[in-house]
């Protein structure tokens, strides 16, 4: 009798099929890979099952026992816990105080931390997950918090522990670590779901995999019995198709930037001395695994944290350090990584942002005076050109759906016509649909002789649009492509810090 | 272009929805307070807007309240608007008053230049009363809430000392104040009888020209979404620190302007606690939230709440219902509006969420947002 | 300055501190799980207007105390349902409970007792005074003359919410709130209802603040008698980095800041010391505002130099 079965799930949002009938079962002490790009519906299942979500029907077992979970609190009780992708920590209380929360040892009314210190302890070392449990969460690296989330887990009395995309903001390391733990967790008779659209990671822990496309299942099937092929064809459903690449002229220097150095979110040198450059008529890639200073860099670049030294020039003129205005004004435009953080404002309407950067230029200005009809003319064209669907050009940004507010934001920069764009993460939570149309506009931007700096952690996107591509780790340059002689293993490994031998 | 004309309609009327059932909400809880306290409501609201709105002699009134109450909500609405909270236009109203009454009484020479300079003057020093509290803002990231706040205390105490002592007039006795400027200084009537004055004409003015800045131009554009999302004003090229100097200085400006019209045009000499009294800033300031910083509507509203103030004092003299009833009024349909804003909030929360779902969750291209 | 005349000084000190402290304790309260309630100053009026009210038909100190804790805290729950539950924008149902409360304890005022302006006399009785040292000790005698059991409670109040919050789980469960609401809803702890108990017991305890404020030394209600003094307790309790026991101290300051603007009036005229707390809480939330983000990014800086 498998320890979890879930039946036939379904769940409808709206006029949205999430999951449509999906079935799966997890035995004790295994390892079952659920795989899928952004959107299959991995997330949601999960959710269902961790009582986060309701199911519109279906039915969830826990061994054998048909269970319904209203909250997490349920299924904490069924002994599943969820190791989610934003960690769920306090980040001013200790390591043992977030690790005992809601279940912590008193003294009469008081709560004694003494013996949270000693609980943690004692799970620290009956898992041999080691973390010191007087430190604050604040001071724990990224990986560190993943092992307090996980030890949260276990200290709830987990059984089944499903981890959510858990290497998304790992380093490589920690994602070895983390790989590590999963086996020796799964040793112990814990059953684990990996959620994760990596498949480098499904064939170095996983028993088993199901395939989810679309909201349903598409494969589920042991490990030994696929290969990497397979499992990319079922997730994708269709081979990808060749993008065709216009091929256009190199010219000039366009984006320069040498020895760069940006101090991060106060702990360390994002950007450590990188240098690199950006033609004219080429699309640059830039591939790692995010967290690894990309953030910074473009942030830096367009002058939105301050450079501690080096220097960054846009078609030959040096904008390091300048407000942001200027350095737009020298030629670039950028598709930021957050739309809704940097992109836009959800309360702004659609003409408001479209004009964002324009609306002290000419034609929609002069002299300060908006030039309401042009604006409203221009923005009108330039949404249908970008096929956004939209009801009225006064609707709120909010109210817009992810992809149709990322192809606003998208219209806007390349409507700008700046022979330097920077796109970061552009395709970030996007449906394929919405994908494919962000690649098209970036070929077009790349056929007009302009050039784009392409930022992504999804290396599939870099790799496939890409005429040169930088490798980026720990905020240097680990290796540089062209598009001849990029190797898919010889990225990934200097990706994760690898060395590649010298031949 | 026809859905594009609908959609900015719906907005209005959206806009326009929520105060209107707000103000009915805050009527009923009036009279339900007059029931309570023995009145009979129909009556005392048919005598309120009588004698507010209806008669023309305290319609007349009404729009001399009115006049500070409009400047003082188009001063919030551009300081609110762009994100920073002044809650200190009442003190910087009074700077402006106390200055204009200053060069107005001790300037020399033409009526024309003396009146230039004190408008010029009150402006100034609303303006610069308004940066100090964005300077400590800027500089030490001071809440600019709480200083904005605390500085209309020391305005209001040091206006009066400034009237009680220096610039007491004193030949009055019991009263602290100062004299009256000279009838060359003062502002024309509208009307025979009745303070309504050019004044607000002024003020109807300064609504226009507010609302032709905030959006026709690009320094209005560039302070709303400052205010909307400073982060994506910064990453679109916004100066945002030289908005917000702007922006507080305009804000501050006007109160400052609302202070000189009032002394130049309705009271003619400054007397203690004159402006902080009668509530002018804060009833602004309601206008211009329940207004939605729409400086029309804000003009509406300042209207409709100087009305309530002014058939308040009516109650008071002929049912001696005290004159806050109005202020209770007043403020509770701001805070009907609140959760008003609150509930529109709380849904595009939700929209928000569903979005969410549909991002991680969702396999066809998502058009359920419309 | 004769002794006597400094010891007549540090007497009104711990008087004025009595409302400040109960007003920056429920703030800091609100701090705590992170609701910006800036009704405080009403809170304190309306009690104070409460508490005289019964006092004035009951002559009962029990009754009085219990009503104007009573309407600080209903004030303090509507504060709470509407920024919690009804997701109001804290400025605007602040701004309008504060008008809302002067506006209708004004209007109460005239009526039930149809007066304006202030309300005292009537047999109204003050609050129970503690036990002085002897007469023969003058230094002791004269700093706690007049003193009311509830300016020692105060100081017990604060000691006590420090147990609460830092010692015990239930306080654990509301700093959580506070500092990370997503992570706290998902393990579990019903996140609104603490935040509506927080700013209700805010309420309550800026009731206690206006009941000090009206029968203490003098038994009275004036027209908007808070004067500012929610607004201080922000200053305070930010000048104390939301700490309970911080906040005695910062409530001290602040007491002393408008005790002196009142001993002061027999040198500088009146209307201009009245203004000195203002300026005082502005100079110090500047100052300590300009050190803490020097400190913040010194921080960061040195954390940068090590890797």
């Amino acid at each position: 009798m498998p320890l979890v079965e879930l039946k036939d799930i379904t769940k409808v949002y709206g006029t949205l099929i999430a999951n449509d009938k999906v079935s799966l079962e997890l035995n004790k002490g295994e390892i079952l890979a659920v795989v899928g790009e952004n959107g299959a519906g991995k997330s949601t299942l999960m959710k269902i099952m961790y009582g986060l979500e309701q199911p519109t029907s279906g039915d969830i077992y826990v061994n054998g026992e048909k269970q319904r979970f209203h909250d997490p609190l349920d299924a904490i009780g069924k002994g599943i816990g969820m190791v989610q992708q934003h960690f769920m920590l306090i980040e001013q209380f200790t390591v043992a105080e977030n690790i005992v929360y809601s279940k912590e040892p008193r003294k009469g009314m008081f709560f004694d931390r003494t013996a949270a210190i000693r609980i943690t302890e004692e799970l620290c070392e009956k898992y041999g997950l080691y973390i010191d449990p007087r430190e604050k969460v604040k001071n724990c690296p990224v990986g560190l918090q993943q092992r307090i989330e996980i030890l949260k887990v276990l200290y709830q009395e987990a059984e089944i522990l499903i981890f959510d995309e858990p290497s998304a903001v790992l380093t490589p390391q920690e994602t070895n670590q983390l790989l590590d733990t999963i086996r020796t967790l799964a040793g112990m008779g814990k059953s684990i779901i990996l959620i994760t659209h990596k498949l480098n990671e499904v064939f170095a822990v996983a028993d088993r995999v199901v395939v989810m496309r679309h909201g349903q299942v598409v494969g589920n099937m042991p490990i030994k019995e696929t290969n990497f092929d397979e499992l990319s064809f079922l997730m994708v459903g269709r081979q990808l198709t060749n993008t065709v690449i216009p091929e256009v002229e190199k010219g000039a220097v366009c984006l320069e930037v040498n020895d760069l150095h940006v101090t991060g979110a106060g702990s360390k040198e994002a950007v450590d001395g990188l240098s690199m450059h950006v033609d004219r008529g080429e699309i640059v890639g830039i591939a790692g695994v995010s967290g690894n200073g990309q953030s910074e860099l473009i942030r830096a670049i367009t002058g939105l944290l301050p450079a501690e030294s080096g220097s960054v020039k846009i078609n030959g003129i040096e904008v390091t350090n300048l407000p942001p205005r200027d350095i737009r004004d020298s030629g670039l435009s950028c598709i930021p990584e957050d739309r809704y953080l940097w992109g836009c404002a959800r309360e702004a309407t659609l003409e408001e942002t479209c004009i964002m950067y324009l609306h002290n230029k000419e034609p929609l200005s002069t002299g300060g005076w908006l030039h309401k009809k042009k604006i409203h003319s221009f923005v009108s064209e330039t949404l249908e050109d970008f096929d956004v669907r939209y009801t009225s050009v006064f609707q709120k940004m909010g109210e817009l759906s992810g992809g149709n507010a990322q192809k606003v934001v998208l219209a806007r920069e390349v409507m700008q016509h700046s022979p330097f764009l920077i796109a970061a993460e552009p395709t970030r939570g996007l449906d394929i649909g919405a994908i494919e149309y962000v690649h098209h506009a970036l070929l077009e931007k790349k056929k007009a002789g302009d050039c784009v700096l392409l930022v992504s952690s999804e290396l599939s996107e870099v790799m496939s649009l890409s005429d040169r591509i930088y490798v980026m780790y720990d905020g240097r340059i680990a290796g540089e492509f062209t598009r001849e002689n990029a190797v898919e293993e010889s990225l990934g490994l200097l990706m994760m810090g690898g060395k590649l031998n010298e031949a | 272009m026809k859905r594009k004309d609908t959609g900015r309609l719906a907005a209005l009327l959206n806009t326009v929805s929520l105060p209107v059932i707000a103000t009915i909400l805050g009527l009923l809880l009036g009279a339900l307070i007059m029931f309570l306290s023995g009145h009979d409501p129909l009556k005392v609201y048919s005598v309120m807007f009588d004698k507010s709105f209806i008669n023309v002699n305290y319609l007349n009134q009404t729009l001399t309240k009115a006049t500070p109450v409009i400047m003082c909500g188009i001063s919030g609405a551009v300081a609110w608007r762009a994100g920073h909270i002044n809650l200190g236009i009442e003190g910087q109203m009074v700077c402006g008053g106390i200055t204009a009454i200053i060069i107005g009484l001790y300037m020399p020479g033409p009526a024309f230049l003396v009146t230039l300079c004190a408008c010029v003057g009150a402006c100034a020093a609303g303006a610069l009363y308004a940066l100090i509290p964005t300077f400590l803002q800027d500089k030490s990231h001071v809440s600019l809430i709480m200083v904005t706040l605390m500085m209309n205390y020391i305005a209001n105490y040091l206006s009066t000392y400034l009237v009680s002592f220096p610039l007491k007039d004193t030949s009055s006795v019991n009263a602290n104040q100062t004299m009256f400027i000279d009838d060359s200084l003062k502002f024309t009537r509208l009307f025979s009888n009745g303070q309504l004055s050019t004044g607000f004409i002024l003020s109807v003015l300064t609504v226009i020209a507010v609302y032709l800045v905030m959006n026709y131009t690009s320094f209005g554009y560039e302070s709303k979404m400052s205010g909307f999302n400073p982060n994506f004003a910064k990453y679109g090229g916004v100066r945002e620190r030289r908005v917000m100097y702007l922006t507080m200085a305009l804000s501050g400006a006007i109160a400052g302007f609302a202070g000189f019209v009032e002394v130049f045009g309705t009271k003619y000499r400054y007397s203690s606690n004159m402006i902080a009294s009668s509530g002018y800033a804060w009833t602004g300031l309601m206008a211009s939230l329940v207004g939605q910083y729409n400086p029309f509507a804000i003009l509406f509203y300042s209207i409709f709440f100087s009305g309530l103030t002014i058939g308040g004092q009516a109650l008071q003299r002929d049912f001696g219902i005290p004159l806050q009833i109005a202020d209770i009024i007043t403020s509770s349909i701001m805070l009907f509006v609140s959760i008003n804003i609150g509930i529109h909030l709380f849904r595009a929360g939700k929209k928000q969420r569903s979005e969410k779902k549909e991002e991680t969750g969702n396999k066809t291209p998502a058009k359920e947002a419309a | 300055m004769t002794s006597a005349y400094l010891i007549s000084i540090i007497n009104s000190i711990l008087r004025m501190t009595t409302p400040i402290l109960f007003a920056t304790l429920g703030c800091l309260l609100c701090n705590k799980v992170n609701v910006f309630n800036i009704a405080l100053e009403g809170q304190m009026l309306i009690a104070a207007f409460a508490a005289i009210s019964v006092n004035y038909y009951t002559h009962s100190i029990l009754l009085s105390m219990l009503a104007g804790v009573a309407a600080g805290g209903i004030v303090g729950f509507i504060v709470g349902v509407f920024q919690v539950k009804l997701k109001a924008k804290d400025m605007i149902v602040g701004t309008s409970m504060n008008l809302l409360v002067s506006s209708f304890t004004s209007y109460m005022l005239y009526v039930l007792f149809a007066t304006r302006g202030s309300l005292t006399g009537n047999g109204m009785v003050g609050l129970h005074k503690i036990p002085n040292f002897p007469e023969s000790m003058p230094v002791l005698y004269g700093m706690f003359k007049n003193l009311t059991y509830l300016d020692v409670f105060g100081y017990i109040a604060a000691v006590l919410i420090f147990i609460f919050l830092y010692r015990t789980v239930p306080g654990f469960h509301v700093m959580s709130v506070g500092l990370n609401k997503e992570a706290t809803r998902s393990l579990g702890t019903k996140v609104d209802m603490t935040q509506i108990l927080a700013v209700t017991m805010s309420g309550i305890l800026c009731g206690l603040g206006g009941v000090a404020l009206c029968m203490g030394n003098v038994v009275i209600f004036t027209e908007g008698m808070s004067a500012g003094r929610g607004y201080m307790a922000m200053a305070a309790s930010s000048l104390a980095g939301a700490h309970p026991l911080g906040a005695i101290l910062s409530s001290l300051f602040f007491g002393t800041a408008v005790a002196s603007s009142i001993a002061l009036q027999s040198y500088i005229n009146g209307q201009i010391t009245l203004s000195f707390p203002y300026i005082m809480t502005i100079l110090i939330m500047a100052v300590s505002g300009y050190i803490k983000y020097r400190r913040e990014n010194r921080h960061h800086i040195r954390k940068g130099k090590m890797k």
